[in-house]
């Protein structure tokens, strides 16, 4: 019951904000809109048992992410937030424009229809009675990283080492010679 | 005594509910208690009595966004090491201590190495300063 | 593994007989609705606690920054002025609000509310006790701090919104300064969640005994300084002197909060406050043994769980209580740091130590298998 109730609020605060992060012109609006976005995703691992992974979700995206994207946009220079309305080489939908709707419709007509397919599979299978039990997956995500994946473990640490020092290269003030 | 199924997640969105409706009690008991009466002065930005000039919403440091970028790194870091952390002395205490320590130890120091590369490069201080390139000439 | 409110209540007789008496006067079986119900009512008895005593820290904060200066403070409204948080709230309520007029509606609107959110959020998990928390969730510590990086989006969405060039500078500086030292705090968590192997603040609080040699702060010396890293860190999180440049009056007019009147300013300070209190009590349960009864194990078993329960939570509210104390003892005392070195401090001091200090107890716990220091030394 629980269940679906958290399923229920997330799955419309994900639909609602994604898409009104794409008709705001603002683009701070469509940041603002991007974190529900990211915690309504967040109530939706939840839904699926996976706790650490929710957690994880808010404390990278929402936590690190929104606002490294906040700091870009101001950095970028904030005259204009506001989109004006020149499409770049006309092709590619601006944020509020009558293509995004357009494309919007489109998408949501396949997404309906695969949405469709998956419910029917769903209200198919016989009803069960009894909750399942859960269990934490946190000691579960412990022991594999250690056991069968430490070699990814390993390479990410690599990874984010790569991601510093290329950031922090990129982001140096440059004396222009 | 443990609860078995997920409403252990009920008080997080009990709560966030609660704060939904603190917030939205509150402000319409402002509404309800306090007038309404905006005039232009009270409506302009407050800098100490002088006219403001210009807007706010202007090009900004780039050390800011440099702080954010190394706290997103530091953030996954920190979010791969806690299910390592979490399972430590369990298997600390059926003997495998030395192997989680070795595994551990060696994420952590590619990224220890990761902290002292910007610190000497100069990315950590506030203020921003130009590199001098390899033949010294700045 | 994972207990809540409801789960510690059901093993007790009268709530299951009431229960089974409820389903049958009503024909369908009221467990989920009354565990709803439960839940709800621990909720907003927990949030009108934790509202109280964030109104009492600001009466508390001018009482005791009054002492430190050898001055009165509020003692006219009601008796040794208590009353002064209640008549705040009352003149808070009734001022108008004042709506900047280039300002982003949307966002204005939304800054308070993310810093409600993210502060409200974290006491779902507070271990106030080992029955009455309202869930032992089973990463816990990781929730809270996840949750409480809202708090910057609100602060970097308050300062940007007014559209005021102190509000920016503030706003910008405030949530740089959140990020910055959200590393520190994890990274010294992680430490304690290697020595109590768990992240459950059930574990972590079962690990410590009652009495002070039991706590994790006298494990080893690597969580000794653990808990001062921990402590200076979280000052800085909540933007609490010396580190308060987001809000320093004499520097940034109130910083982000300065275009903000009436009920929203109301709510920033209140968020500030019960956010202390929640840094306070995180930091009294991982290292000075949080909800633990300084009696030994066979008294305690032989009490009822009524007075097992109050206990802990008297002997939570008096650590953490302790510790706000400090905090603001603190904030009269030093004068406050400049951006600069306040960076540098984060990235430079506390995070290398934070670092070493999670190396040396993971060593720690491979070559002495866990145990304390005292225990080792008077063994």
């Amino acid at each position: 019951m629980f269940i679906w109730v958290l399923f229920l609020i997330s799955a419309l605060l994900i639909l609602g904000t994604s898409v009104a992060a794409l008709v705001t012109k603002n683009i701070m609006h469509s940041c603002i809109y991007l974190l529900g976005t990211l915690l309504g995703i967040s109530g939706l691992y939840i839904t699926l048992n996976a706790d650490f992974v929710a957690v994880t979700q808010i404390m990278v995206y929402v936590g690190g992410i929104v606002i490294l994207m906040l700091f870009a946009v101001m950095l970028t220079g904030g005259k204009e937030f506001v989109s004006k309305g020149q499409q770049l080489l006309g092709l590619a939908p601006l944020m509020g424009s009558k293509s995004t709707y357009v494309f919007g419709l489109f998408g949501a007509l396949v997404f309906g229809g695969i949405f469709a397919k998956l419910i029917s599979y769903i209200v198919k299978l016989p009803i069960d009675s009894t909750e399942q039990k859960i269990q934490s997956t946190v000691e579960s995500i412990g022991k594999l990283l250690i056991t069968d994946h430490v070699l990814a473990f390993e390479l990410s640490s690599v990874l984010l080492l790569g991601a510093l020092v290329g950031s922090a290269i990129i982001a140096r003030p440059r004396r222009e010679s | 005594m443990s609860s078995e199924n997920l409403d252990v997640f009920l008080p997080v969105v009990i709560m966030a509910v609660i704060a939904v409706v603190i917030y939205a009690g509150a402000i319409i008991a402002s509404k309800i208690l306090s007038n309404l009466n905006p005039t232009p002065q009270k409506q302009t930005a407050y800098e100490c009595g002088e006219e403001p000039v210009g807007t706010a919403w202007s090009q900004f440091n780039i050390r800011f966004y440099v702080v954010g970028l190394i706290f997103i790194i530091f953030d996954v870091e920190s979010v791969l090491m806690f299910p390592v952390a979490a399972v430590f002395k369990e298997l600390n205490e059926i003997g495998h201590g030395g192997y989680v320590l070795i595994i551990f130890l060696s994420f952590i120091s590619v990224l220890l190495e990761g902290i002292a590369y910007c610190w000497k490069k100069g990315d950590l201080n506030w203020v921003m300063s130009y590199q001098k390139n390899k033949s010294g000439v700045k | 593994m994972n207990s809540t409110v409801v789960s510690f209540f059901s093993q007790f007789e009268f709530f299951n007989d009431a229960v089974k008496s409820l389903s049958e006067t009503l024909g369908f079986n009221t467990y989920a609705a009354v565990s709803l119900l439960v839940f709800l009512v621990a909720a907003t008895v927990l949030t009108i606690v934790c509202a109280t005593i964030g109104g009492l820290g600001t009466y508390a904060e001018r009482k005791i920054s009054a002492d430190i200066q050898a001055r009165v403070g509020p003692n006219r409204v009601g008796p040794y002025g208590l009353l002064q948080p209640l008549a705040d709230a009352l003149k808070l309520l009734t001022k108008e609000d004042i709506f900047p007029a280039n300002a982003d509606k949307f966002m204005f609107y939304l800054a308070p509310f993310l810093c409600v959110l993210g502060v409200f959020t974290t006491l779902a998990v507070l271990p106030v006790s080992s029955g009455l928390t309202l869930t032992h969730l089973n990463v816990g510590v990781f929730y809270i701090i996840a949750v409480s990086s809202l708090v910057g989006v609100g602060v970097f969405l308050g300062g940007y919104a007014s559209n005021s060039k102190w509000s920016m500078l503030g706003g910008m500086r405030g949530a740089s300064q959140i990020i910055s030292y959200e590393v520190p705090i994890t990274i010294s968590i992680i430490a304690i969640v290697v020595l109590s192997g768990g992240m459950s603040f059930e574990k972590i609080v079962s690990s410590q005994g009652g009495l002070p040699h039991q706590w994790f702060i006298f494990h080893n010396p690597f969580t000794f300084i653990g808990f001062f890293i921990f402590f200076v860190s979280g000052l800085a999180e909540t933007n609490r002197a010396p580190f308060d440049l987001p809000e320093a009056e004499s520097e940034l007019v109130s910083g982000y909060h300065t275009e903000y009147t009436g009920m929203r300013f109301a709510l920033f300070a209140l968020a500030e406050y019960v956010e202390i209190f929640v840094l306070c009590a995180v930091a009294s349960t991982l290292f000075l043994g949080g909800y633990q009864l300084p009696l030994p194990e066979t008294i305690v078993s032989k009490m009822p769980a009524a007075a097992v329960q109050l206990w802990q939570t008297v002997i939570f509210f008096i650590k953490a209580l302790a510790l706000y104390y400090v905090v603001i003892w603190v904030r009269w005392t030093l004068p406050r740091i400049r951006v600069d070195r306040l960076m540098s401090i984060c990235w430079k001091v506390l995070t290398p130590f934070a670092i070493f200090n999670l190396i040396g107890v993971s060593i720690w716990m491979v070559v002495f298998k866990g145990e304390s220091l005292l225990k080792i030394i008077f063994h």
